[in-house]
């Protein structure tokens, strides 16, 4: 745990970047962390369901940059592989949620998320 | 090894035992006596099968008298082969049920109850009067049914013959499995026969209470009979008779087991015998046809508890206490059955009380040990009770099912009924215990007995006062119904069977007196004819001359004493018999007077209340008494209320017991089971409410969830590496 | 390999209805049940009854997980094979019995009543404890499809009862008999599920274990049988089933129960069982007489019968319980007594309940007047189920009860080792009273008193008719076995004594003396030997 955040947090720099040399993966991992807690919070406190849905990408994109730092902390390309694959597949989803969102919205009109309890047991 | 070949036919246990004291020499017996238990089985077989084909004669009447006359035949061989000259045969025929064991001590043993014979006096003695008049009345019932012509006809003798297989599986079997076979298999025919006319309900209760009574006696007489194997490591008879012979003549004190045999037999005799407590379902027996309660429920059948004391009677000569029990209940039942009997009016009932009432007799002569006399009053007995039966079914028969004595009158004088008058007077006068009769004899030798025996003097007093009662509702019958003007009315059916369309369209008859509206036509009694009075009288001449075994053959002081004495019945310790009576001489001799005098004193009461003035059937001068001693009557008519009393003490209590272990096993233990079966459904609904369906609800539970297995998986981290 | 042919020509008979037309489903039935119940009887010729070891015949092995060390091995002892006989007798009853009553997916009714009886084959065939338990637990399905698709009214409910129940409680006595086999891979050689082996193994196990052994064994076996706190499924069962499935029932599934307590339970935990029979004597006393008490005011006759059988059964274990020769046997006599007797009972009320569609006894009674025959099979089937001496019933109550009586009695001459006494035997002995009771009840309203009928059998133009042919063909010789039972038993008893005994000496009942190595008998068959050439 030590030896993660003092010795080896500095990204593998290229020599062209210095705007960024102080720039540690701890960092990154700060703002993906505050990011995806943010959309957890707003998931689990806003009613709206179009705001719910902005939450969930949000917390793909702290996601995504979370997998990019460790992509650039280790040099290689996997981690932007994955990004650019949640990235096309949340496109796709989005298209469908908010369709599917449209559709709630028609047969209820509202989008309260609570008003749909159909699954209470 | 040498016990797997043990039995039959090697007696090693006597041989062994070196004793021969008290135990007679027994010999293998010829197979020819089997044919006296096979033979009425053969009858019972082919009446099945006439029934299967539909035989609508009186075939199975006259093939069950064949057998039965067979069966009878043979028991005279027996008689003049191994009675008369006082030998022991047994004869083995298959084996019923064996199978080896291993006893507490480590040696092998054999578990037998075979069906083998065990053949002596006492045996030959029973089997004679219950194959001769088995004979008799079958060839009566031949008559008697003649209306159920057909498949009722078939099942009666099918019942009839099996009904003597088993008798003769009871007397003659040579273990007490055996006897245990034909005590039930004598209540089961006496359960069918009772229940014949099955579609009357009163029949089938009196069967099912029949069956269930006894099953209550049999239920003592198995226990009985297992504790006697755990004694005696056998259930045979000579086996266990050696055993008794070795304990009376080691003395000793003996163990309680051993003495509760004799009780535990004598619950069964009581059930069989109908003695109190256990004798109400033997009136009720009574819905059976006439020729049943004759041979069944008077002559043979009840007499199965006597034999079954004298048979053990070593066995209860070990513990004197239980005989005196014998005696105690033998005395009580007499007297309350004859108070019943003085106040009935149905006469077939009076006849029953009558037969338990003397049944009682035959007890009280066991338990003071004259087993002589008990063994004779049961065959004189059984002639002249037998006779009773058969003319009162021959009354009932001739009348329409009439049995109430107020509505018959004077039948003795009426065209045709000669025969059947003489013969119940002959039973009367046996009954009654008139003297010089074969029924004043053996009755005489019980109450004699009883007056001698110390310690039992006020059951002597209860027996005479019993011996008065009897004479006394006897004569009241038969002054009631025989004699006094000629009057009857018919009964409502034709001896219980409500098929029967009786439309005679005679004339004018002047006596015919027809006050049931059911009955518009006249009616005609029909008298008896040639089957029903030949039986009548040769039973009648036997009852007569039954007297004649009393003295005759001198020399062994009377045929039956002769017998017995040559019986496991015969152990009795007689006690002195120069013992006077009260100063007056041989007791036998003093109470020939004195019942004579109590017999005539009885006829005489029954002549002033019930013929001396007497103008119609229905009243008599005892109804006036009667009136005087208010209650009491009812309570004799309606048999001080026994049934009552058991329905509330038992019969009750055991259904509501029924239901409301029905109502427990349904609520509670089916209902513990259903729970169980629920609990799981129950679970989930306990833990339903966390699926409230709303979306972040779920959501909180998923980060609620990943937010505790990190601070575990954290925490655990966390522990390994410091 | 006889065994194993007893086993596949029913299975092999419900292919061959599986793809016949449906008209012939039942014929094939009858045919197959025929030949299998054919090949029981040349079997039971060919079986040695009075082999004095008590060893097992007819035993043949075939590896089928061999990791495991489980085997499909087979072998008879004479207990197994007069249990087998039973079933094999069933069969065709059974198969006669539905002919009119089952009308419809006959294909399914008859293929799935063969499957039964195989199954059932099985568990008395089997000598590894797997199989056997694999044929025990499939005895279920096919039943449970039985009840569930030709049942009356309240089949579902009842179905499911009877298999949750009954399979609740074999997965708990499955725990026991894997625990033994466990206990076999600490002394021996691997796994093997060897019903000798275990018996070896069992030996092994401390008094501690055993009593949890037969507490888990007897949980499972007591909810077949069924004893007394556990019964309850088995009304319901018997009530909803058609009159094939409650014969099965009452002729054979039960006697499973009874015969894995004296197949496992007895010999595998010999030390528990000498602690703890009095307190299954008590429960079973019990059910003899609570269960006895109950059919008293029961208004259905079938549910009667049911609950008598439970009242029965208790004599049965009663008779187990005792441990002791004479006991056992006796036990082994009622198994084959009760199935004859009162499989016969419920023959009779299904083919009544065919002709009126109705088992009230407040509708029905007084059918001696309408159906003679019928009345006279009624009557002496419960009076063989009353016990009356010389029909079967007597003979197998009477062992139990003299069994129970001279167990523990060693100061007598005709007493044995064992945990019960004579005060058992009476309390159990008061069930014959109770037994009459019950049973003439039924008979008294059922078949005699006046002819009551119900009210609506008017529109059915014809007027019920006594027994045809087929139905007598089906009853008649049930009866003719009850009476050939209860009059000549010996043989078959005393076939009984070597299996017993080596149960014995395994179990530990002390009453027996090991069979000498001298008594070396000839081959015998139970039928035809004079009785003078028996050992």
């Amino acid at each position: 745990m030590d030896s993660l955040l003092t010795t080896s947090l500095t990204l593998a720099q290229d020599t062209r970047l210095e705007a960024f040399a102080g720039v540690t993966l701890y960092h990154y991992l700060f703002v993906s962390a505050t990011m995806f807690s943010l959309g957890v919070i707003g998931f689990l406190s806003r009613r709206n369901l179009i705001i719910m849905f902005l939450c969930t990408e949000m917390m793909f994109q702290a996601a995504g940059i979370a997998l990019i730092a460790f992509s650039r902390y280790w040099l290689n390309h996997t981690g932007e592989v994955f990004v650019i694959f949640v990235l096309t597949i949340a496109a796709a989803e989005a298209a469908l949620a908010l369709a599917l969102v449209v559709y709630l919205f028609r047969r209820k009109s509202t989008l309260d998320a609570d008003a749909w309890m159909e699954l209470k047991g | 090894m040498s016990l797997w070949t043990h039995i039959p036919g090697a007696f090693s246990t006597l041989a062994a035992t070196g004793v021969d004291a008290g135990v007679v020499d027994i010999e293998m017996g010829r197979p020819l006596f089997l044919l006296i238990p096979a033979l009425p089985a053969l009858a019972a077989l082919l009446c099945g099968l006439y029934w299967a084909l539909g035989v609508k004669s009186k075939f199975p009447a006259w093939t069950t008298v064949a057998a039965l006359a067979g069966s009878f035949a043979v028991t005279l061989v027996a008689y003049f082969e191994i009675a008369a000259p006082g030998l022991t045969h047994v004869v083995h025929g298959f084996r019923w049920i064996n199978i080896a064991f291993g006893a507490a001590g480590g040696e092998r043993m054999l578990f037998v109850a075979d069906f083998s014979l065990y053949i002596d006096s006492l045996t030959v003695l029973w089997m004679l009067f219950v194959t001769g008049l088995a004979t008799l009345i079958a060839l009566y019932a031949s008559e008697y049914m003649s209306d159920d012509v057909g498949p009722g006809y078939c099942r009666f003798f099918f019942a009839f013959s099996l009904f003597v297989v088993a008798m003769a599986c009871l007397v003659m079997g040579d273990n007490l499995l055996m006897l245990f076979l034909g005590w039930e298999g004598v209540g089961l025919c006496s359960y069918l026969l009772i229940g014949y006319f099955f579609k009357k309900p009163s029949a089938v209760n009196a069967a099912k209470k029949a069956f269930v009574m006894n099953r209550i006696g049999d239920l003592g007489l198995m226990i009985g009979i297992m504790l006697a194997f755990l004694h005696f490591g056998s259930l045979r008879y000579e086996e266990i008779f050696a055993q008794v012979a070795i304990l009376q003549q080691d003395g000793g004190d003996l163990a309680w087991t051993i003495k509760a045999i004799p009780y535990l037999l004598l619950v069964g005799a009581i059930g069989k015998s109908a003695q109190l407590p256990l004798f109400t379902w033997l009136p009720d027996a009574m819905e059976g046809p006439t020729p049943v309660s004759a041979l069944i429920h008077a002559a043979t059948m009840v007499t199965a508890g006597v034999y079954l004391v004298a048979r053990m009677y070593p066995i209860f000569l070990l513990t004197p206490e239980s005989l005196t029990l014998v005696a105690w209940i033998g005395g009580l039942t007499a007297l309350v059955a004859a108070t019943i009997g003085m106040a009935q009016y149905d006469i077939k009932r009076i006849m029953a009380y009558s037969t338990v009432s003397q049944l009682g007799f035959m007890f009280l002569g066991l338990g003071v040990l004259t087993s002589v006399g008990a063994a004779f009053h049961v065959f004189t007995h059984a002639f002249f009770k037998a006779a009773l039966f058969l003319c009162c079914g021959a009354v009932m028969h001739g009348f329409a099912g009439q049995l109430d004595l107020r509505k018959l009158s004077g039948v003795q004088f009426m065209k045709g009924w000669g025969i059947v008058g003489v013969a119940m007077f002959v039973g009367c006068i046996n009954l009654a215990g008139l003297p010089f009769t074969a029924g004043f004899f053996s009755k005489d030798m019980i109450l004699a007995e009883a007056f001698t025996t110390p310690g039992f003097t006020a059951l002597g007093v209860i027996a005479l006062l019993t011996a008065g009662i009897t004479a006394y509702y006897t004569f009241r019958v038969y002054f009631r119904v025989f004699l006094g003007p000629q009057h009857f009315e018919p009964g409502d059916e034709l001896h219980g069977h409500d098929e029967h369309d009786h439309d005679d369209s005679h004339g004018d008859d002047g006596e015919a007196k027809t006050h049931d509206d059911g009955h518009a036509h006249d009616f005609h009694p029909h008298p008896p004819g040639w089957a029903i009075n030949t039986v009548l009288v040769v039973l009648a001449v036997g009852s007569i001359l039954a007297a004649l075994a009393y003295v005759f053959p001198r020399e062994t002081g009377g045929w039956v004493k002769g017998l017995i004495s040559t019986s496991s019945a015969a152990g009795a310790a007689h006690h002195d018999h120069e013992a006077s009576f009260f100063g007056l001489g041989d007791p036998h001799k003093v109470m020939y007077y004195v019942s004579g005098v109590i017999a005539l004193v009885g006829i005489a009461i029954a002549w002033w209340l019930h013929l001396a003035g007497r103008t119609t059937a229905a009243t008599s001068r005892a109804d006036a008494i009667k009136q005087k001693i208010g209650p009491v009557g009812r309570w004799a008519e309606r048999k001080w209320y026994f049934d009552e009393i058991y329905d509330f003490l038992f019969r009750y209590p055991l259904l509501i017991f029924s239901h409301i272990f029905y109502l427990f096993d349904k609520l509670v233990i089916d209902g513990l089971v259903d729970l169980f079966g629920r609990s799981p459904r129950s679970v989930g609904a306990g833990v339903r409410p966390t699926q409230s369906g709303g979306l972040q609800n779920y959501a909180m539970g998923m980060a609620g969830g990943l937010a505790f297995i990190i601070v575990v998986a954290w925490l655990v981290v966390w522990r390994m590496s410091s | 390999m006889t065994l194993l042919m007893l086993i596949l020509i029913p299975l092999l008979g419900a292919a061959v209805i599986a793809f016949s037309p449906e008209r012939q489903a039942k014929w094939l039935c009858l045919a197959w049940s025929l030949i299998a119940l054919g090949a029981a009887v040349y079997a039971a010729f060919t079986f040695n009854w009075m082999e004095r070891t008590g060893a097992f015949q007819f035993s043949a092995s075939w590896t089928w997980i061999e990791s495991l060390g489980i085997e499909l091995s087979l072998g008879a002892d004479s207990v197994s094979m007069l249990l087998i006989l039973l079933t094999a007798l069933l069969a065709p009853i059974c198969a006669l019995a539905s002919f009119t009553a089952v009308q419809e997916r006959q294909k399914l009714y008859y293929s799935t009543m063969l499957v039964l009886f195989a199954a059932m084959t099985g568990v008395f065939a089997a000598r590894d404890l797997i199989f056997f338990y694999l044929c025990f637990e499939f005895t279920l399905a096919p039943m449970y499809v039985l009840i569930s698709q030709w049942g009356s009214s309240n089949r579902k409910a009842a179905a499911t009862k009877f298999f949750l129940y009954t399979f609740t409680g074999s997965i708990i006595a499955l725990a026991g008999l894997v625990y033994i086999a466990w206990k076999w891979t600490q002394i021996g050689d691997g796994w093997s599920f060897a019903i000798s082996d275990l018996e070896i193994a069992a030996s092994q196990m401390s008094m501690f274990e055993q009593g949890w052994v037969l507490l888990a064994l007897m949980v499972g076996f007591a909810v077949k049988v069924p004893l007394f706190p556990v019964h309850t499924w088995l009304p319901l069962a018997h009530t909803e089933a058609p009159t094939a499935g409650s014969v099965i029932l009452a002729g054979v599934l039960l006697k499973l129960g009874t015969y894995a307590i004296y197949r496992f339970v007895l010999p595998f935990t010999p030390l528990a069982i000498q602690e703890y029979a009095p307190l299954i004597a008590v429960l079973a006393i019990i059910g003899i007489i609570y269960t006895g008490l109950i059919c008293w005011v029961q208004r259905d006759v079938k549910k009667l019968v049911a609950y008598s059988s439970v009242s029965h059964l208790g004599f049965c274990v009663l008779g187990l319980m005792a441990l002791n020769t004479i006991g056992a046997a006796g036990s082994v006599m009622y198994m084959v007594n009760h199935g004859l007797s009162t499989g016969a009972l419920f023959l009779c009320i299904g083919m009544m309940y065919e002709r009126y569609h109705t088992r009230s006894l407040d509708e029905v009674g007084g059918l001696a007047s309408r159906m003679p025959v019928w009345a006279f099979f009624m009557v002496f089937f419960t009076l063989a189920s009353v016990g009356l001496p010389g029909l079967n019933g007597f003979v197998g109550e009477f062992m139990c009860l003299l069994g129970t009586f001279q167990s523990g009695a060693v100061d007598f001459p005709g007493g044995t080792t064992g945990p019960l006494g004579p005060w058992y035997a009476i309390a159990a002995a008061s069930g014959m009273i109770i037994a009459a009771i019950y049973l003439l009840y039924m008979v008294g309203r059922i078949v005699f008193g006046p002819l009551r009928e119900p009210s609506d059998h008017h529109a059915h133009p014809v007027l019920p008719t006594d027994l045809n042919l087929r139905e007598i063909g089906i009853l008649a010789p049930l009866a003719v076995l009850c009476l050939g039972l209860g009059v000549y038993p010996t043989p078959v008893l005393r076939s009984l004594e070597a299996p017993i005994n080596r149960v014995g000496v395994i179990a530990g009942f002390h009453d027996i003396e090991a069979p000498g190595s001298d008594e070396t008998a000839p081959a015998h068959t139970l039928v035809l030997v004079p009785e003078e050439a028996w050992p």
